[in-house]
């Protein structure tokens, strides 16, 4: 009972609400100086972890870094010669660099699916990491791979074939939001398959077609009229967009090429973030 | 420090937990023991918060699980009964990291690594990928990666599932070393006897309830034990009527289940038997859970 000092007048009688239902005050809590420290130092212990298991296992990233760069040296003749030497260089880049960079979702999605197959994803769920934690200690590893995919095609072409950058931040800004596109694609496929089998599937022939469909190999003027009406669902047709828009140092081009790949990015996230939040564990499956 | 009331749980009609309750005290080791489905792995999944139980409660030193799921992971360490391991990585990789998501940092996370490789005998394999590992070795290294954190609260679901004696034997003195050191340890096994080596107190589940709980003793005695009984003669033996309910033959043998064996046999005795040997079985856990769940003895 409170003092009668403190004590509030009688309110006035108010009409009787139907009874609410039962339910715990919602609690937020807010990380203190300390807690962030721990969280940081529990991401980072992710990240390190990650980046040990994709070196321990480094052929899938041999590959894909390899590849490319082989695949770019030897057909940037044909794409001179269909389209002449500045716009051809340009084109053949682009075309390695979504082709390949697709084809890199097996280092997205397998490293999902890997924690699911051996049952690791909810032993890392039952500790004291948060979620965002364990996705961004995922993800920064496999984002820095790709990135670093793309930075060798692209400085393949620059030194190599002479490609000309008009503006690196928009060829920077391009490359991210791909990047996070395919992060978020691959996540959700490795959410979604069921084998490594399936993930495979997926990432090869999914990776061929988005990267077909959207004007990645071929422009889109010398496919067939259907392909270019359905060509903006592909975000392949996104990056290869801002891509160009980059290289010829076109802002408003880039930019909104760039939100479309954010959307994408955004979208397939969540689908990945939905699933993963019902788990796997035995409880699951029933 | 693990304290669950009332916990319930459904898969569309089926109750996984229906009213599950369980405490257990700092520096206990409570076995938790039951048939397939009885709801013990749905009990230590609601635990760690990986399942949201449909209604009831469940604490771990005192932070509510649903409300602050991380700061009850915090204070546990978990060892699913699946393998759960980064075979690809080392031992050491292995456990580095889940010493770092326990909060350990630089010298206390390599001094933690060390000291629980030693307890489990896995210092010669620190630096193996954990596939290469043989099946004994790979089940130590789950466990020690729910022991290094030196968490309060230790859950082992099924942690030794096919492992071999040596494992088993490291696994049990290790558990009763962190126990003693004030740990509350959830442990739950098919292997009874490891229940007796370890002292453990007893929690039997079934159909997602807790039915029995107590120490061994207590929940042993009362339980009828045997006599046995390896008759010399050929000529058929007429039990006496208090006796002949509770009697079977086996290879010649006479089993009397018995509550008092000594005035069972003198019963025996004044009818005329005249066994050659006579065996006295004490009642034992695997009598109590048959006891406690006919329906795995039928299926036995």
């Amino acid at each position: 009972m409170l003092p009668e000092t403190v004590r509030s007048p009688a309110p006035p009688p108010r009409p009787a609400l139907p009874p609410r239902p039962a339910r715990p005050p919602r609690v937020i809590v807010v990380p203190q100086p300390d807690a962030w420290r721990a969280a940081l130092a529990r991401t980072g212990a992710i990240v390190r972890h990650n980046t040990i298991l994709m070196l321990r296992e480094p052929g899938p990233l041999a590959s894909r870094i390899v590849l490319p760069l082989a695949f770019l040296a030897i057909l940037h003749p044909l794409y001179e010669a269909a389209q002449g030497r500045s716009a051809g260089v340009g084109q053949a880049v682009i075309a390695t660099l979504v082709t390949f960079s697709l084809l890199a979702l097996s280092i997205a999605g397998g490293s999902i699916l890997t924690e699911r197959i051996f049952h690791t994803w909810e032993r890392v769920r039952a500790s004291a990491a948060r979620p965002a934690e364990v996705l961004v200690g995922k993800a920064v590893p496999v984002m820095a791979a790709l990135l670093a995919q793309q930075a060798l095609i692209v400085g393949f072409g620059v030194v190599v074939l002479g490609l000309t950058v008009t503006s690196l931040p928009l060829l920077a800004l391009a490359m991210v939001t791909w990047t996070l596109a395919l992060l978020a694609l691959g996540a959700a496929l490795g959410v979604l398959a069921r084998s490594f089998a399936e993930l495979s599937a997926a990432y090869d022939i999914g990776g061929m077609i988005l990267s077909s469909l959207g004007g990645a190999l071929v422009p889109l003027a010398a496919m067939p009229g259907w392909v270019r009406h359905v060509a903006p669902v592909s975000p392949g047709y996104w990056v290869a967009a801002a891509l160009r828009a980059a290289l010829r140092g076109d802002s408003a081009g880039t930019l909104s090429a760039s939100a479309a790949l954010l959307g994408f990015a955004l979208a397939f996230g969540l689908v990945a973030a939905v699933r993963a939040g019902r788990g796997w564990g035995r409880s699951a499956r029933m | 420090m693990l304290v669950a009331e009332g916990l319930v749980k459904r898969y569309g009609a089926r109750r996984a937990l229906d009213g599950f309750d369980l405490t257990i005290e700092p520096g206990e080791i409570a076995g938790l023991v039951g048939h397939n489905g009885a709801g013990k792995t749905t009990f230590v999944e609601v635990v760690t918060g990986l399942v949201r139980p449909d209604s009831g409660r469940v604490s771990v030193g005192g932070m509510d699980v649903r409300r602050d799921p991380r700061g009850a992971r915090q204070r546990l360490g978990f060892a699913p009964q699946e393998l759960a391991l980064y075979v690809s990585a080392t031992v050491r990789d292995n456990l580095r990291l889940f010493a770092a998501l326990a909060g350990l940092r630089r010298a206390a996370l390599h001094r933690a690594v060390a000291r629980v490789a030693e307890e489990l005998q896995l210092t010669g394999v620190l630096d193996q990928r954990a596939g290469l590992l043989s099946g004994g070795q790979q089940r130590r290294t789950q466990a020690a990666g729910a022991l290094v954190g030196s968490a309060p609260l230790l859950l082992l679901d099924e942690p030794t599932a096919g492992a071999d004696p040596q494992t088993r034997a490291a696994l049990l003195a290790t558990v009763r070393d962190r126990a003693a050191a004030g740990a509350a340890v959830l442990y739950t096994t098919h292997y009874l006897p490891e229940l007796a080596d370890l002292g453990a107190t007893l929690a039997v589940a079934r159909s997602g309830r807790v039915i029995a709980r107590g120490t061994q003793d207590d929940l042993v005695r009362g339980l009828p034990g045997e006599l046995r009984l390896r008759l010399g003669g050929t000529e058929p033996l007429a039990l006496p009527a208090g006796i002949a309910g509770r009697s079977r033959v086996i290879d010649g043998e006479l089993r009397v289940a018995s509550t008092d064996p000594p005035a069972d046999l003198a019963t025996l005795l004044a009818a005329g038997c005249s066994p050659v040997a006579v065996d006295v079985r004490s009642p034992s856990l695997d009598d109590l859970y048959h006891a406690l769940a006919p329906e795995v003895s039928r299926a036995a």
